[in-house]
């Protein structure tokens, strides 16, 4: 099942009249914390509105930016709200999806939303004896360790999991609540994989800062770059040419390829399918070997430039050894598509409803899985992408089998679009001329821009905030992980038993670097 | 061949040294056919644990080499970390390294885990040899399966070492 969005023209929120010209891409608002919940309500209201980030910078008085989605409109549209005292209107209440994010600005900023919700803690560890440098203030009281009730029949009980778990998987912590073999409830923390790459980035040019930025989520690094430099580009009045963005594109696209194999073949692991595993490794490194040979890089690191692209695409290389890669991958999904007792292992298993993807703010094929068709490519194209006009892949049972679908159906697409930049030619014959310099470029203070990308596992966010110097003095970035891990504890819950989180893990494909930057 | 204590005195006799070099060979020859791996994500970026699962895939193999992933430390003889060592990750590390069975190895992994990525500072130790003691390091951002392949099969000679130098003469010093 495919979508096209159409373009439609509906009415705007009243937030938006004098926010931007129309057709911008974004728009940016000034609010007043007054006017805060009732224009948030408005904007929930709205069809295609979702909140796909909430964020706080400076220091006296703080400001918070939400940053609304308005898939159906084409637009973004960041509200900007200074908060004077310590405490804000709770967004929470009426998008859900901002929970996590009001947690992590307490933590960073020291304000809260208003009312004695617990807030969680999200990055800052525990232990007494580490302290973190943070964004802005320290909070009045440290964040919660917070636990739901957990109790079933009075027997239920909480297994704790991790850090160190499986081999040769990313370190995280799961708190199992269980009665036994059903899964009652999920816990995750990650604060020991924080990083502080936003901290980081403050103080360094754009260019410097993409170093880290590509390795937030190394499996993200093309999404989670492309994101930032958009927004640094944004920031500083800089257009690649076409032909950058078009590599830009193909990297992208070369991203979701070998993502995709890679979840494929985790879930034949998590279904102990040794077979299908071998089979989708195959594929998964070709598509690596493919992206070295075209890019430089098996993992598509040092692509990216402000400004454009550091490395052209070796176009030859691409046509020769696209569709031996895919034809792999083809083969292992048909064998796996005719392997029912594959199917059924992942048939109800890990369901997410379309209400709970809306609500959390899923992004993604995890969303699309769900029946809700958002994909930045087609709802706020850039670069090449209003011309390819990609197709959505959308499924509607929300289970795993639902998202592997999704997975192949756009993995079709992804190399779709690459015939076709290679058959238009846009790719050029060369990378250009990147803005790579390494010098910050002075203008005035406060200037910020957002950036986005659609990186395998759904839609990247970045903001970039520059100082005179043209230094970077609030960066945030926002991996897909950081939305559909919510998703996560929820797709879990719905009545699963512990062997199938290593299953559910498989099809959401995230990264605790991802979320834990 | 014999060793000397700082005293003079010899260590191994000449007899014990060729049963040490027994033991090295066969220890090689043991190992290699049954290393156990146990990884450690120390604040990677997740491209190091790809390449590592890439080890098993068909291409690469491991397991034609005698070397296996194992999730419990109490089996691992060879501990292969990655990240730069998160100051928060530093005692699940510690605790790690202390449940594996000696003799075990360290191998880091990675350029965060060589020091190349992040600096010393309040979030990270900046590499994996200021918690760990590091035997062998495997450069590569992230490193490729065959660097691993490498590095592993380096570290495999190195455990034989560390098996000859032990002393297994009841009431010898070392």
């Amino acid at each position: 099942m495919t979508a096209v969005r159409p373009h439609t023209s509906r009415r705007l929120p009243s937030v938006m009249a004098g926010a931007g010209r129309a057709g911008d891409p974004v728009a940016v608002t000034q609010l007043a914390e007054t006017d805060l919940e009732a224009v948030t309500a408005e904007l929930a209201r709205h069809p295609g509105g979702r909140l796909a980030d909430l964020f706080a910078a400076d220091t006296d008085p703080v400001i918070l930016r939400a940053v609304w989605a308005l898939d159906l409109d084409q637009r973004y549209l960041i509200i900007e709200t200074p908060v004077s005292g310590s405490r804000y209107p709770a967004l929470s209440e009426i998008a859900p999806a901002a929970f996590a994010e009001e947690c992590e600005i307490y933590e960073q900023f020291g304000i809260r939303p208003a009312g004695d919700k617990p807030l969680n803690r999200v990055a800052t560890p525990p232990q007494a004896d580490i302290e973190l440098p943070r964004l802005g203030r320290a909070p009045a009281e440290p964040p919660a360790d917070v636990h739901a009730p957990h109790v079933v029949g009075g027997h239920a009980f909480e297994f704790p999991f991790g850090p160190v778990r499986q081999v040769a998987v990313e370190s995280l912590y799961y708190g199992l609540v269980t009665s036994g073999e059903e899964l009652v409830d999920l816990y995750l923390f990650t604060w020991h994989k924080h990083r502080g790459v936003e901290w980081r980035a403050q103080g360094q040019t754009p260019q410097q800062a993409l170093f880290h930025i590509e390795r937030a989520e190394g499996l993200s690094a093309i999404g989670n770059g492309w994101a930032f430099a958009a927004a640094a580009e944004a920031a500083l009045h800089i257009e690649p040419g076409a032909a950058a963005m078009s590599g830009r594109a193909a990297a992208l696209e070369l991203e979701r390829l070998y993502n995709h194999a890679a979840a494929i073949a985790a879930l034949c692991q998590a279904c102990g399918l040794a077979v299908g595993r071998a089979a989708a490794e195959i594929a998964l490194e070709r598509f690596l070997r493919l992206n070295a040979v075209v890019f430089g890089h098996r993992y598509l690191f040092n692509v990216l430039a402000i400004g454009g692209i550091r490395t052209a695409p070796d176009l030859a290389a691409l046509r020769a050894g696209l569709p031996a890669a895919y034809g792999e991958l083809r083969r292992a999904a048909d064998a796996l598509l005719a392997t029912n007792s594959f199917l059924d292992r992942l048939e109800a298993t890990g369901i997410v409803t379309t209400e709970e993807a809306g609500r959390l703010g899923l992004v993604g094929l995890v969303a699309r899985a769900a029946g809700v068709a958002a994909d930045t490519r087609a709802d706020h194209p850039s670069g090449p992408y209003s011309g390819l006009r990609p197709a959505v892949a959308t499924q509607a049972a929300g289970d795993a089998l639902a998202r592997l679908r999704v997975m192949l159906a756009e993995a079709a697409e992804s190399v779709r679009l690459l015939e076709t930049l290679i058959g238009t030619g846009a790719l050029g014959h060369g990378a250009g001329q990147p803005e790579e310099s390494g010098t910050p470029r002075p203008g005035p203070a406060g200037r910020s821009g957002l950036g986005w990308a659609e990186s395998p596992r759904g839609e990247s966010l970045a903001w970039v905030q520059l100082d005179q110097s043209g230094r970077i003095s609030r960066a945030r970035l926002r991996p897909a992980a950081v939305r559909n891990w919510r998703g996560f504890d929820d797709a879990c819950r719905s009545q699963n038993v512990f062997t199938d989180v290593p299953i559910i893990e498989a099809s959401f494909w995230l990264t605790v670097a991802g979320t834990a930057r | 061949m014999s060793t000397t204590t700082a005293g003079g005195g010899p260590v191994t006799t000449e007899a014990e040294a060729a049963a040490a070099e027994q033991l090295r060979s066969a220890v090689a020859r043991q190992f290699g056919r049954s290393l156990h791996i146990r990884t450690l994500d120390t604040g990677s970026c997740a491209a190091c644990e790809q390449e590592i699962r890439m080890l098993a895939a068909p291409h690469y193999d491991l397991h034609r080499l005698g070397l296996f992933f194992t999730p419990a430390p109490r089996h691992a003889d060879l501990l292969l970390v990655t990240g730069p060592m998160l100051r928060a990750f530093a005692a699940a590390a510690r605790k790690t390294y202390e449940a594996m069975p000696g003799p075990k190895l360290v191998v880091a992994t990675g350029a965060c885990a060589l020091g190349g990525v992040y600096q010393p500072d309040a979030f990270s130790y900046g590499s994996a040899d200021q918690v760990l003691p590091v035997d062998v390091w495997i450069p590569g951002c992230p490193p490729s399966p065959l660097a691993l392949l490498h590095g592993l099969l380096v570290a495999v000679g190195r455990l034989a070492d560390k098996v000859s130098g032990l002393s297994f003469v009841a009431g010898a010093s070392s």
